[in-house]
């Protein structure tokens, strides 16, 4: 088939552009543009490879793309395409460097690991209070007293919280409290904001350092009345 | 027919071309307020004026503010919920514009800007000492409305705010219709990097707000004072470098080269 090489190659490409783009997300996260453009380049080059491996072949795949742009016998429409195309490709290679060498409006990106290692003296403890109910109903009344104005009803959306940036841990959020132990919330409460390590950077946390405030009992039951409040369970070792 | 058809499919080889390359082709994302950008004014910058007709021409950012929660003694509830902000220089001077709501305009009503000072990160409530690693000190450009100047000052912590012995700042507030427009200004850079942030244009760099209701209640008391203040986390700040058009060279030269390679393969 004349040509079929060529169309064989283009529907591939396309193919896998489309896969990549739009149905692989359908399964998992969606892949950034550079590789995309990588898995496009890798399997451009697989095809040029695979059209150059004889002189028939070649001509197959580069015949039709030559003839078109020279304009042999052509008429029409035909024209027409090959004049647009002529046109078109320099304004996409014009446009792409353009895009590639603007200096950029947008402000840094963030690495920040939203839950740092904490220092060694907060690894594995061990709540030292029983999840009495009257403990967890004490620990309760602290965290609407004192944790509410922003964590709210263990969501993360108490009437303080908007102005903040990140926002107040929502404690129902499986990815919050429920994959973290006990010792590690201990942490972050007793030290606040100002105890996050350079990863926790660009320390934008306002969580306060309770320990000024707090003793140790309270916070240990404040975080059983999260755990029952916010319906999770502190992550223990398997 | 079969050439008509080879035709059809060389037709479609270059749309598809084409297309591939459009669909991969960045996209443009739009701004969004995580960052105030100053913008190179097309006249003098209105330092000490927030009703300049020139602030009309200026992109809005807004950020939400909340009560200071950080330190005691806290805050659980403020007045002013958002803060607009406008900023323009033009090389030597920068000014800052600061547009929120209160619904009445008091001598203790106040608002102030915050950058961090040298190589140092610091945390957004006033530099406050961080437990595990050595945080830098903040620049803070304080307004009061009693006071009608804007003060220039330092802090590492709650309680050791301090005010410069040498003032770079200068500014304005207006009270109509029940908003405050404020306007602090100052030399993009002043020689003391020590104290003061150095803003070098085309460098983000961090800024965050704070807002004072001075209204006075029954009891006597300020509605909002010292550390109970309305604040904003830490977001962005850049002045805009020169207008930069080597882009539109470098694209200018890429055309020409893709005319060429069609010229020789034609």
């Amino acid at each position: 088939m004349k040509g079929g090489v060529l169309v064989r190659s283009i529907i591939l490409v396309v193919g896998i552009y489309i896969f990549l783009k739009f149905v692989l997300p359908l399964v998992t996260a969606p892949l950034p543009a550079s590789l995309i453009f990588l898995y496009l380049t890798l399997t451009l080059s697989g095809i040029l490879i695979f059209a150059t491996l004889s002189g028939e072949s070649t001509e197959a795949f580069w015949g039709p793309i030559f003839r078109f742009l020279r304009g042999d016998g052509q008429e029409g429409a035909m024209k027409l395409a090959r004049l647009a195309v002529l046109l078109l490709f320099p304004l996409l290679v014009g446009w792409q460097t353009y895009n590639s060498t603007a200096p950029s409006d947008q402000p840094p990106g963030e690495n920040r690991t939203i839950h740092p290692a904490p220092p060694g003296e907060f690894v594995g403890l061990s709540n030292p209070f029983q999840p009495t109910p009257e403990n967890i109903a004490y620990g309760k009344g602290r965290y609407f007293s004192l944790c509410f104005p922003c964590h709210g009803n263990f969501d993360g959306k108490g009437p303080a919280a908007k102005g903040f940036n990140p926002p107040p841990a929502n404690f129902s959020d499986p990815t919050t409290i429920a994959m973290l132990q006990e010792s590690y919330l201990f942490w972050r409460i007793k030290k606040g904001g100002v105890g996050l390590s350079i990863e926790g950077m660009p320390w934008k946390s306002a969580m306060p350092r309770w320990e000024h405030e707090l003793s140790d009992e309270d916070i240990w039951k404040i975080i059983m009345g999260e755990y029952d409040g916010a319906h999770q369970k502190p992550r223990t070792w398997e | 027919m079969v050439d008509r058809l080879s035709g059809y499919r060389q037709s479609l080889v270059g749309g598809a071309i084409v297309g591939v390359g459009l669909l991969i082709a960045q996209p443009v994302f739009a701004q969004e307020s995580v960052a105030v950008r100053a913008h190179v004014a097309k006249g003098t910058v209105p330092v000490e004026d927030p009703n300049a007709a020139t602030w009309n021409d200026v992109p809005v950012s807004e950020f939400p503010l909340s009560p200071q929660v950080h330190w005691p003694t806290r805050i659980l509830e403020v007045t002013a919920q958002t803060v607009k902000v406008r900023a323009l220089h033009d090389g030597q001077q920068v000014a800052v514009l600061l547009e929120y709501a209160d619904p009445s305009e008091d001598p203790d009503d106040a608002a102030a800007l915050e950058f961090m000072v040298g190589e140092k990160k610091a945390h957004f409530a006033h530099g406050q000492p961080m437990a595990q690693v050595q945080g830098g000190p903040v620049n803070i450009w304080f307004w009061k409305n009693k006071d009608a100047k804007v003060l220039d000052m330092n802090a590492q912590g709650f309680g050791t705010l301090k005010v410069q012995d040498k003032q770079d700042t200068k500014g304005k507030g207006v009270y109509q219709n029940g908003t405050w427009k404020v306007v602090f200004s100052r030399a993009l850079s002043t020689g003391d990097a020590e104290h003061d942030t150095q803003i070098k244009p085309g460098e983000y760099i961090n800024i965050a707000f704070a807002i004072w209701d001075g209204k006075k209640l029954e009891s006597g008391d300020l509605k909002e004072k010292g550390s109970q203040k309305a604040v904003s986390s830490w977001w962005y700040f850049r002045a805009d470098p020169p207008p930069d058009y080597s882009s539109y060279v470098y694209a200018a030269l890429a055309i020409g080269v893709a005319v060429g390679v069609q010229f020789v393969i034609i």
